[in-house]
């Protein structure tokens, strides 16, 4: 790799502003926050001081969180790594009937998930659920919170984290080379022999990258515990929210963070080892395609198939029941008696004909497109100097803009509260928190890392030829950029802001910590209408949210992928949007697919180094 | 025109090039030839101003153009992979040099229309995105690009590398007789030893970085100089000592029974010449017998070498093998350093 000196970078007065202004946003949003965050934690007056530690320690709801939050992991790690390796298996590796359904079925959770589906759970077996109601009509002896706590976590957590496996280990296993398959065949080896000793270990390292993966999701949770964990099962997240509410126990909040933040640091880098090691999936030279194969037991064949489509019904249930309930008024689900009288279009009504209750998604909106175009727009040329520019600076300067990827979102919401709370000269002494600018901040924070890898790796793509080509020709630096190079780029920057968008639209783990009052975003608003049964009206509203939220979600999705993915020929050649691992599309970039729902408590992490690299993609 | 004046290239520790020195006239088409790795490809991409040489100097037309940007060299240049911009149409792309230049629209499209014509696109191919293009189409949009600006030197890098062996064939006749028509100076770089003898004027050939030899395509494969030239260009037999010997016996030769010596296949006959003052006769057995077609090769066990003889059968019966057979040798063609 070439390493090239700083003075090239010197020539130009447009990479010059363009690197102070960076230096200047990294260490003022990026480096200072958490570096404050940890010195107010133990150096509160200046001096070291372990009282935080010691607080900690003797505060049980802390401890208790702490625990709950590795039982949680631990547990996740198991359940999400059964159904998601069944869930790949039986739509990517075994030949059933009508697996293309059930993996639409499956998939039902990349257009809906963190807020939205806690949410979406709470009021359908919640207390106040549907299916709750429907169920103690009948049988009154039944608890109205059998769906609260440990249990309604994992449950809803597995069936939302299991999104890495679709994408990811379902992009890996169409990958083992067919022919392996064939030749234990050949010499005698059964199904269920090929899959123990053949498949499942060509797939292990990405197994491995999905459970450490799923294990942070579980570790750094939100919403989840926050709506149905109850008051018995609390995790550190909702924790360090609870705890950086009062100026007194932001100290313990910080901590909380911190701990969050080394284990995800500890386990990324043990995940980082692994990778490296090892043969992954092919050594063939030509690897031939993978055939979905039958399963001859006939006996297995029906327990697997039966199996797979319960599964199907679990996960599109609620998808189901959300829209239907988003005609129906908040009374009759209650009740849990409904009749054709009670669909209506009074609650899009309602949400179209007030600005009151549209305001929450048109703040929504505004946010997530202004963070994802500037995010985007910023980075666009950062990205091309360097990839251009490989010196000891610019290093620095991308290692220091991937601090998202190591920090929980949690953390990084905190430490911005606690450092912009007063005036600070890196901003001209202003204040933010507590400004509608900080949640604006914190999304383009985010997003840097998942957004910069994609367009480095998109601007990489491009063969060195076409701007020597245009160099030769007498382009000067911006006219090549803006005419061969920028335009070859635009798909992926395109399918970048799109996937951020639909990431930052729900967004509950920064909002709360960073939200302005007057400008409560959707997420905030959505978790608001699970909290007990005054706010029992909006819960109609929130089904309508939830319905747009997936429309808007789904048609993302289809632009970058479903297009990309298309037989269809383009008429213009260009590189082609992230990998569209999930539909096994082959295509010229590559980067690593996140869902959109890759924003949680994790955001999208460093193992998203290449092709179909794994990231946190489950919000819960 | 061009020279090359004591260039060293260096890529970190690595030398690519230590010292080439080098020059190529004014109109003639030279081609740098080699092996994979051996320098060929930055020899021609220092020349055209992508790679800064650590020594030395580089002169076109006289005047030193070592720190010249690229584009202020007059050189046009088609890559191995054509580097057409795919988000633009084969005209756009035509049209990309005189863009930059801020040609006046009629002007440039008469320019486009004109190197179209002459390369043989179709108006019609104009309008078409690049991919819709073949391969072969492709190399010509990328020869039009790269000439529309007139260029003093045109710099080719393995054009022809991507395209199938007839589609070859053809293409380097007709980049042969555009050259010509031209009468633009062109450096060619490739590995292939037949591309570069059929088209070039000169020829350079590559070794780790340091050149060979420089000669006509005859010189280089006649009159080899270095025991790299002679087994790089064309196939060679390597002859044993026992061979040598035998043929080196004969009143008057010059030849080294010590050293190595080659000798090419096409020099080792299988029957006895009409004149045939000179040869050595040796025996030999038929080994193997390879059919190509228009011709056949024959590998004789003659006195520990394993010589192949490259025979024009002409409907004649061939030989079979494991019969005995009688080599023809010239002293003369023989090789040896």
């Amino acid at each position: 790799m070439r390493r090239a000196s700083l003075r090239p970078m010197l020539r130009s007065p447009l990479i010059i502003v363009t690197s102070i202004v960076l230096i200047w946003f990294t260490v003022t949003f990026l480096v200072f926050p958490n570096a404050n965050l940890l010195v107010s934690t133990f150096f509160p007056d200046g001096q070291f001081s372990g009282s935080a530690v010691q607080r900690l320690f003797s505060s049980d709801r802390a401890m208790n969180s702490l625990w709950h939050s590795f039982l949680l992991a631990g547990t996740l790690a198991v359940t999400v790594n059964v159904v998601g390796i069944f869930i790949v298996l039986v739509t990517k590796y075994f030949d059933l009937r009508g697996s293309r359904v059930l993996w639409l079925g499956y998939a039902t959770t990349l257009i809906y998930g963190g807020i939205v589906l806690a949410a979406g759970y709470n009021f359908i077996y919640g207390r106040y659920g549907f299916v709750t109601n429907a169920v103690r009509n009948v049988f009154p002896e039944v608890d109205p919170n059998w769906f609260s706590g440990y249990f309604a976590v994992v449950v809803v957590m597995t069936l939302a984290t299991t999104t890495n496996h679709m994408l990811f280990l379902g992009s890996a296993i169409a990958k083992i080379d067919y022919q392996t398959i064939e030749a234990a065949k050949n010499m005698g080896a059964s199904t269920w022999t090929i899959l123990w000793r053949i498949v499942l270990p060509a797939l292990r390292p990405m197994i491995f990258a999905v459970t450490v993966l799923t294990f942070l999701i579980g570790l750094g949770a939100l919403t989840a515990p926050l709506v149905l964990g109850g008051t018995d099962f609390q995790t550190i997240a909702p924790m360090i929210l609870t705890f950086s509410r009062t100026t007194s126990s932001r100290d313990i909040a910080a901590l909380l963070a911190i701990i969050l933040g080394l284990a995800t640091i500890i386990l990324l880098a043990i995940m980082n080892r692994v990778e490296k090691s090892g043969v992954y999936f092919s050594v063939a030279k030509v690897a031939t395609p993978l055939t979905k194969q039958k399963i001859r037991n006939p006996i297995a064949k029906v327990i697997v198939t039966i199996a797979a489509w319960v599964l199907f019904v679990v996960y599109v249930l609620p998808v189901l029941l959300i829209v239907l309930f988003s005609f129906l008024d908040s009374t009759a689900i209650l009740t849990g008696t409904i009749t054709w009288a009670d669909f209506t279009l009074s609650n899009y009504a309602t949400v179209f004909g007030s600005a009151s209750v549209m305001r929450p998604f048109i703040v929504s909106l505004v946010y997530s497109a202004l963070a994802s175009v500037i995010v985007v727009g910023g980075l666009l040329f950062v990205a091309r100097i360097f990839q251009k520019y490989p010196n000891p600076l610019t290093s620095l300067l991308e290692y220091l803009l991937h601090i998202p990827w190591i920090l929980p979102t949690i953390l990084i919401a905190l430490a911005l509260v606690m450092t912009f709370d007063q005036p600070n000269p890196l901003i001209g002494g202003q204040v933010l928190t507590g400004t509608t600018l900080l949640l604006l901040v914190a999304y383009i924070i985010v997003k840097i890392p998942f957004t910069l890898r994609l367009l480095k790796a998109g601007f990489a793509s491009i063969p060195d030829s076409l701007e020597d080509a245009a160099r030769i020709l007498g382009a000067k630096s911006l006219f090549t950029f803006r005419k061969v190079l920028f335009p070859l780029v635009l798909p992926t920057a395109a399918a970048i802001t799109a996937l951020n968008f639909n990431s930052l639209l729900d967004d509950y783990d920064a909002a709360v910590f960073l939200y302005q009052p007057l400008y409560e975003p959707l997420g905030i608003a959505i978790k608001a209408s699970t909290e007990g049964e005054n706010n029992l009206d909006s819960m109609s509203i929130t089904f309508v949210y939830t319905v747009l939220l997936m429309i808007i979600m789904g048609l993302a999705m289809y632009l970058v992928y479903g297009r990309s993915a298309s037989p269809r020929k383009r008429r213009r050649g260009g590189v082609t949007p992230p990998t569209a691992a999930a539909s096994g599309a082959s295509t010229g970039v590559s980067a690593p697919l996140v869902s959109p729902l890759a924003s949680t408590s994790v955001d999208a992490g460093p193992g998203a180094r290449g092709s179909e690299e794994p990231t946190p993609a489950g919000r819960t | 025109m061009i020279s090359y004046d004591n260039i060293e290239v260096t890529f970190g520790d690595h030398v690519a090039i230590p010292d080439l020195n080098l020059t190529i006239e004014e109109g003639e088409f030279f081609t740098l030839l080699g092996p994979s790795g051996c320098g060929k490809t930055t020899a021609l991409r220092t020349l055209a101003g992508f790679i800064e040489p650590s020594r030395g100097e580089i002169y076109i037309d006289g005047k030193p153009a070592t720190n010249l940007p690229s584009e202020k060299r007059r050189v046009g240049m088609v890559f191995q992979n054509y580097a057409l911009f795919p988000s633009m149409s084969v005209g756009e792309n035509i049209a990309f040099g005189l863009a930059v230049k801020k040609t006046k629209k009629d002007e440039t499209k008469r320019l486009v229309a004109e190197i179209a014509d002459q390369v043989e696109l179709t108006a019609d191919q104009l309008e078409k995105n690049v991919s819709e293009l073949s391969g072969g189409q492709q190399q010509r949009v990328a020869i039009a690009r790269a000439l529309v600006l007139k260029p003093r030197i045109l710099l080719l890098d393995e054009p022809l590398s991507n395209l199938d062996a007839k589609l070859r064939v053809q293409l380097r006749e007709q980049l042969k007789n555009l050259q010509s028509d031209l009468g633009i100076t062109t450096v060619y770089v490739t590995h292939d030893q037949e591309e570069a003898l059929t088209m070039s004027d000169r020829i350079a050939v590559f070794n780790k970085g340091v050149v060979e030899q420089v000669g006509t395509p005859a010189d280089i494969y006649d009159r080899s100089a270095t025991p790299f030239v002679c087994t790089f260009i064309g196939a060679i037999n390597t002859l044993s000592d026992d061979t040598l010997r035998r043929l080196s016996s004969g009143g008057g030769s010059t030849l080294d029974p010590d050293g190595p010596a080659y000798v090419r296949l096409e020099k080792v006959l299988l029957r006895r010449p009409a004149a045939s003052e000179g040869y050595i006769h040796l025996d030999g057995i038929v080994e193997k017998r390879s059919y190509h077609g228009a011709y056949s090769t024959y590998v004789i066990d003659s006195h520990g070498s394993k010589l192949r003889a490259m025979v024009t059968e002409n409907g004649g019966s061939p030989l079979v093998e494991g019969s005995a057979a009688e080599l023809y040798i010239d002293p003369a063609s023989i090789l040896q350093y």
